[in-house]
């Protein structure tokens, strides 16, 4: 239990709620506001994230550079899966955006040369001799660390840094992206939700309208994908599992995801899940062995979504009548 | 003037073929209802011209363009709208956003309108005055920020009907409006059409079951059997018609 009063677990904690509420903030305007189930949002967090680690490392290009072309590489990535797939109705959309981020998954797998493969982003050949990509961020991080130690000592910890990097970003992203939902673009999308021949009917271009949410989405998808490669430092496949897709999508349900203002809680909320239960020690979940206790986190995830869906179907913070209503 | 040219339209389903070779033309300003029995085509032929299916065979022409080749919304933005058989409202929507979603030219539909917020509130708030004013038309403004799902289903074919009109639109298709209809909001339905025949230079044509509601309205009938237009001509007319006897009026002739 030790842990749980330690500033730097709530540290990380917090620092993580940040980047996932990103990451879901792209799957709210795609699922909340247009209904399309992308179940493979995760895809473009991989491509942000590895288009930075290449392009520093390998074409020592600068950072804040390499930050802006990946994250334009996951616009077009949701664009590429938009143009091809998202005329397939609902359903079957969401399986083709699966295979959209495996693909993206086993391609860096596999491109050893470029993308380092199974070892990450360290393995990625360097002309220079050596392997990181964060070096230019570095110095904004550790500029914030240096003004704070005096006052928080010990705790003024590159967590703490990124983590006051990431939130005003993620405030600012939420009110953005809260102005957005007022819109009558919106307005439209929120409507083809329900039925395409209503807007068609009335002279809106569906199809262009579910195309612009998919690839604003995919952007904070991105920017998430930027945040991760800058708190982790080193990029691997294996952070780009599906199941990272369902933390995004586990925030969006608890928020309510047809409501912007939620999310902030509800990134908290599964950062403390996602954090805690590495450190839960307590009888009866000591009993288990410490990569059991991993699982307990899918368990408990799991549980939540179930409760959730039976209690409050429109996530903490929805409006009812908005979700349950026939 | 016609507005509307169908020239030898035929469409097929694998199989079955819901429109075989109809060719027909509709004079701007009119008013003329299609009817026949379930299966004729009624609606499968509002498919085609609305954009939602594309024609086989054959050419259609809206204003002197062929639009046949056009997508569904392309076709809706020059001026040819239409409802849905039984009344399709967006529920989630409220009543008044159902009708402001329907309002064109809004600069806020374009994304990159985001950064010019003046420009979008202001037509906002003329599309909220219009929404109103056509609620109050009907007598809806109290639930003018209610979901469109708690409606019934007489308001949803009058918010179906003004969402249709707040196109500005210069023809109307409408898919059996009167269905499953109670007699007293038939009648105001008819209102709500007369009116706004007087008042703006709207084309309607209709798909209608029962030939007496439509009686008094139309200017003209067409009626269709098995995917083919088998009469076409005055109201009255189509009562003496003997093909339409046997194909569909049967026993319930003028008289029976």
């Amino acid at each position: 239990m030790e842990a749980f009063i330690q500033p730097g677990f709530w540290i990380f904690v917090l620092a993580m709620a940040g980047i996932y509420g990103v990451f879901s903030l792209g799957l709210q305007i795609q699922y909340g506001v247009a209904g399309v189930m992308n179940f493979g949002h995760v895809g473009m967090m991989a491509i942000t994230g590895y288009a930075i680690a290449i392009l520093v490392i390998r074409f020592q290009w600068s950072f804040w550079w390499a930050a802006f072309v990946g994250v334009a590489l996951a616009a077009l990535g949701g664009a590429l899966l938009g143009l091809s797939t998202l005329r397939l109705s609902g359903d079957y959309f969401a399986i083709a955006s699966i295979a959209f981020a495996e693909i993206t998954r086993y391609w860096i797998l596999n491109s050893d040369g470029i993308t380092g493969g199974a070892q990450g982003t360290l393995a990625i050949p360097n002309p220079r001799g050596f392997g990181g990509y964060t070096d230019e961020p570095e110095v904004i991080l550790t500029w914030i660390v240096d003004r704070l130690t005096p006052y928080l000592g010990d705790n003024a910890s590159r967590d703490l840094a990124v983590l006051l990097v990431v939130w005003p970003f993620f405030f600012l992203f939420l009110w953005i992206s809260a102005r957005l939902q007022k819109t009558s673009w919106a307005r439209v999308l929120r409507a083809t939700r329900e039925d395409d021949d209503v807007p068609r009917s009335l002279g809106k271009n569906v199809f262009r309208f579910r195309l612009q949410a998919l690839i604003i989405g995919s952007v904070f998808g991105g920017i998430a994908g930027a945040f991760w490669a800058v708190q982790f430092m080193l990029l691997a496949p294996e952070d780009f599992l599906r199941i990272v897709t369902f933390y995004g999508w586990m925030i969006l349900i608890l928020a309510g995801a047809t409501r912007v203002k939620g999310l902030a809680i509800a990134a908290i909320f599964f950062g403390f899940l996602y954090g805690a239960t590495r450190f839960v020690e307590f009888w009866p979940i000591s009993l288990l062995s410490a990569p059991e206790r991993s699982y307990l986190r899918i368990f408990l995830i799991g549980v939540v979504l179930i409760a959730l869906m039976v209690k409050r179907p429109q996530g903490l913070f929805g409006k009812r009548q908005e979700m349950v209503l026939e | 003037m016609a507005i509307l040219e169908v020239r030898d339209i035929s469409v097929s389903f694998g199989g079955i073929k819901p429109v075989r070779g109809v060719t027909f033309s509709v004079e701007a300003g009119s008013f003329t209802s299609i009817i026949g029995p379930n299966g004729a085509g009624k609606t499968s032929l509002f498919n085609l011209i609305s954009g939602v299916n594309k024609i086989d065979a054959g050419e259609i022409s809206f204003k002197g363009q062929t639009i046949h080749k056009l997508h569904a919304h392309e076709i809706a933005s020059r001026g040819l709208v239409r409802t849905f058989q039984g009344a399709k409202v967006i529920k989630r929507l409220t009543v008044a956003e159902n009708l402001m979603m329907a309002v064109q030219g809004n600069p806020g539909d374009s994304l990159w309108r985001f950064f010019t917020p003046r420009s979008r509130s202001k037509f906002e708030k003329h599309a909220r005055e219009l929404a109103m004013e056509r609620l109050d038309r009907v007598g809806m403004t109290k639930y003018a920020d209610d979901f469109a799902g708690i409606l019934s289903g007489g308001q949803r074919k009058l918010l179906d009907l003004s969402r249709a009109l707040m196109t500005n639109p210069s023809m109307i298709l409408l898919d059996e409006p009167f269905a499953g209809v109670n007699p007293t909001l038939v009648e105001k339905l008819l209102e709500v059409l007369a009116s706004m025949r007087k008042q703006h230079e709207i084309t309607f044509l209709l798909i209608e079951h029962d030939l007496e509601t439509v009686m008094n309205i139309s200017e003209r009938v067409i009626v269709m059997a098995e995917g083919k237009i088998i009469a076409d001509g005055l109201p009255n007319s189509i009562y003496e018609n003997e093909q339409v006897v046997d194909a569909y009026l049967g026993s319930r002739k003028r008289g029976a």
